[in-house]
């Protein structure tokens, strides 16, 4: 192993992602770009979803009901309608998300405590939404039903007391205001880190395609030394990245660091090492740059974004996906993320992933190294 | 005692998927040789030239190079060898200077020396003036000078070359081959495939590779004195009537078309020269200079190559 030889092959690299701006963009900036973008793609938060209400009651207390439900930013009320018909034709044409339908009993029932008799419809196309509305309406409905009965005993001259024998106070820790953005920005940056990856994996093909791998066969530079010269200046670029991500994350969307600055940086790199080399493998096996991008966001940005807990909890996963969700260097990396984002927890806690993280790198590693052969053909 | 070949094969073999691209060749080149491989498009050239470099592995039989073993132990060979591939290889968005300060460091040229070899491989491939220019922004010509530059810097005993001069213009053809010549002088064995005849007039010993086989192999002079007959040149006013009347004379063995020239093989040109005569004269083809002419490398190997596509 000549270090010498190394260094030439990560110089001569550096020299092409320096001249090539294709390179220089898509390992420089394609990752802020790519963080601000899903940022804002994914964590709009829901507030405002129009809802029409159809109050076949048109009782004071039905009206003081639909004007609670409305207050505030959550649910805007858009019409006021006559019909089934009405509510229909509002939701096909997509200006409302839930219907709700008072019924004629409504006031009655209530006063009488013998429910509320009310319907709400929702569109299914967008499920998101109208479960939200309907999570909405069921919360400012027991509220109501206790302010009605509350009522009701205080005429009757009983204490109101009584009625809170069940008091809960959820306290949400680490994320107090339950801000999507503060869980999910975390996670992405996982998931943009890695985009060094591909530029790794197209860079071997790169030399395939322009014949610059077969003159540097016919030397005598070993297949390690050609490995991690090449993958050395993705770290480099990888680890400016790492600076640039946080500070992204924290100065423009605000979301709280409450853990160690050098350890997240120590841990970042020990998951750059993991994701270039599965980059690196990607590499290895595919002889043009066209299939090596495919292979890149088979095998790592899809699974990246689907399988590593960014969206959807580890814990959902059916058992089938669960050994390959092991196998990616982001389902740890995300837990590394988010846990020194927002709990703030160290290496005591952490620790587990980073041995993974390593285990993973060096595995990928020797497989490459296994496969690399110096021959063309 | 004749010292041992400095490349050697025995049955050297490479299948490729469905085709035997290098079919069981024996090749034996001594220190010091320019060994030309010529062949028609698809002989196996390239591959050959591979299988020596150590960039393909060899389906059956054995290489030695430079007292290696190529099937065994193909990393102990490269340094001794300096390889040229057909297409260009070179890192486009390098200059000059930097690929070739990347290739000395690849082979581990001694810091000590890298200054003088770079100043010294410059002028010889006349690129001095060049040197801070980006490898692609060099003409053709200067990029082949700049490659077989780099694949100097170890200073290898054995150059192996693949079609260098393919696509370069006359001039910068010339300045290779005296680059060449020079190298040949100083005693380093080269090995060289190339398409163009007058090329391989310049080897010590020429290979004639023909699907996959090596068929012949002898100096330029002995292939061509082996080529039955003699050249007899006409330039015909009507070339094509003049080929159809010429086909069938008995004595002509074959007729080759040069641009305007027609080129008769014929088994005696003093004896033909006056039955061609009457033969355009009854055929009513005008023609001017009808005499007879030396035989080149470039006849004798379209004579070959057409004889073997016959067999």
């Amino acid at each position: 192993m000549s270090t010498r030889r190394i260094l030439a092959v990560a110089r001569k690299e550096i020299h092409h992602i320096l001249r090539d701006r294709a390179t220089l963009f898509l390992v420089l900036f394609t990752p802020t770009a790519l963080l601000l973008l899903m940022a804002y793609a994914l964590t709009v938060d829901l507030k405002h979803v129009p809802i029409a209400v159809l109050d076949y009651d048109r009782s004071p207390i039905s009206r003081r009901f639909v004007a609670q439900i409305t207050a505030g930013q959550d649910l805007d009320l858009y019409a006021q309608v006559g019909s089934y018909d009405e509510i229909e034709r509002l939701l096909v044409q997509g200006s409302i998300k839930a219907a709700l339908i008072l019924d004629p009993a409504f006031a009655r029932d209530l006063y009488a405590l013998r429910g509320m008799p009310m319907q709400v419809i929702i569109d299914g196309t967008e499920p998101e939404s109208g479960a939200f509305a309907v999570d909405h309406i069921a919360r400012r409905a027991e509220t109501f039903v206790t302010q009605a009965l509350a009522a009701q005993l205080q005429a009757r001259g009983l204490p109101a007391e009584t009625l809170r024998s069940i008091d809960l106070r959820v306290r949400t820790w680490y994320n107090p205001d339950l801000k999507p953005k503060n869980d999910v920005i975390p996670g992405l940056i996982s998931m943009v880190l890695g985009m060094p990856a591909l530029s790794v994996a197209l860079a071997l093909a790169h030399e395939r395609e322009h014949g610059t791998l077969e003159q540097l066969l016919a030397t005598p530079i070993g297949r390690a030394e050609l490995l991690l010269g090449k993958i050395l200046p993705y770290i480099a670029v990888g680890l400016i990245n790492v600076a640039l991500i946080p500070a992204l994350a924290i100065f423009w969307f605000r979301i709280p660091f409450h853990g160690s600055f050098p350890l997240f940086f120590a841990l970042s790199a020990v998951f750059l090492f993991a994701i270039l080399a599965l980059g690196t493998l990607v590499g290895v096996f595919m002889r043009t740059q066209a299939a090596a991008l495919a292979l890149s966001f088979l095998v790592i940005f899809f699974p990246g974004f689907f399988l590593t807990g960014i969206f959807f909890p580890l814990a959902s996963m059916p058992e089938e996906v669960r050994l390959e969700v092991l196998g990616l260097p982001g389902t740890h990396y995300a837990i590394i993320t988010r846990g020194i984002f927002l709990p703030g927890v160290g290496l005591e806690v952490l620790w587990p992933y980073a041995v993974f993280l390593l285990v993973l790198g060096t595995a990928f590693t020797a497989v490459a190294a296994l496969f690399f052969r110096k021959k063309l053909g | 005692m004749e010292a041992p070949p400095i490349i050697e094969t025995r049955g050297l073999t490479r299948d490729f998927k469905r085709v035997r691209a290098v079919d069981s060749i024996d090749l034996t080149v001594h220190r010091g040789e320019l060994f030309g491989l010529v062949g028609p498009d698809g002989a196996g050239k390239t591959t050959t030239l591979r299988l020596l470099a150590g960039l393909l592995d060899i389906s059956a039989g054995q290489a030695v190079v430079a007292g290696h073993d190529l099937v065994r132990d193909s990393e102990r060979v490269k340094p001794h060898i300096g390889y040229m591939a057909q297409r260009f290889s070179l890192y486009a968005e390098l200059s000059v200077l930097e690929n070739l300060h990347f290739f000395a460091e690849i082979y581990g040229v001694p810091r000590a020396d890298l200054k003088a070899r770079t100043e010294r491989l410059l002028a010889f491939a006349n690129l001095t003036e060049f040197q801070h220019r980006r490898a692609a922004q060099l003409s053709g010509g200067m990029q082949k000078k700049l490659a077989l530059a780099c694949t100097l810097i170890h200073q290898p005993e054995i150059l192996l070359l693949d079609e260098p001069t393919t696509g370069v213009d006359p001039v910068s053809r010339r300045e290779f081959w005296n680059i060449l010549t020079d190298l040949y002088l100083a005693g380093t064995t080269i090995l060289i495939s190339t398409p163009y005849m007058d090329e391989a007039d310049r080897c010590s010993r020429v290979g004639l590779m023909y699907a996959g086989r090596l068929v012949t192999v002898d100096s330029p002079e002995n292939i061509r004195a082996a080529i039955p007959g003699e050249l007899i040149e006409v330039y015909a006013e009507d070339w094509q009537a003049a080929r159809r009347a010429l086909q069938d004379v008995p004595g002509v063995l074959e007729v080759q078309t040069y641009g305007e020239a027609l080129h008769l093989l014929v088994d005696s040109a003093p004896r033909r020269l006056r039955q061609v005569r009457a033969v355009l004269r009854r055929a009513r083809v005008r023609y001017r200079n009808l005499r007879p002419a030396p035989l080149r490398m470039e006849e004798a190997f379209v004579f070959l190559i057409h004889r073997l596509g016959s067999e």
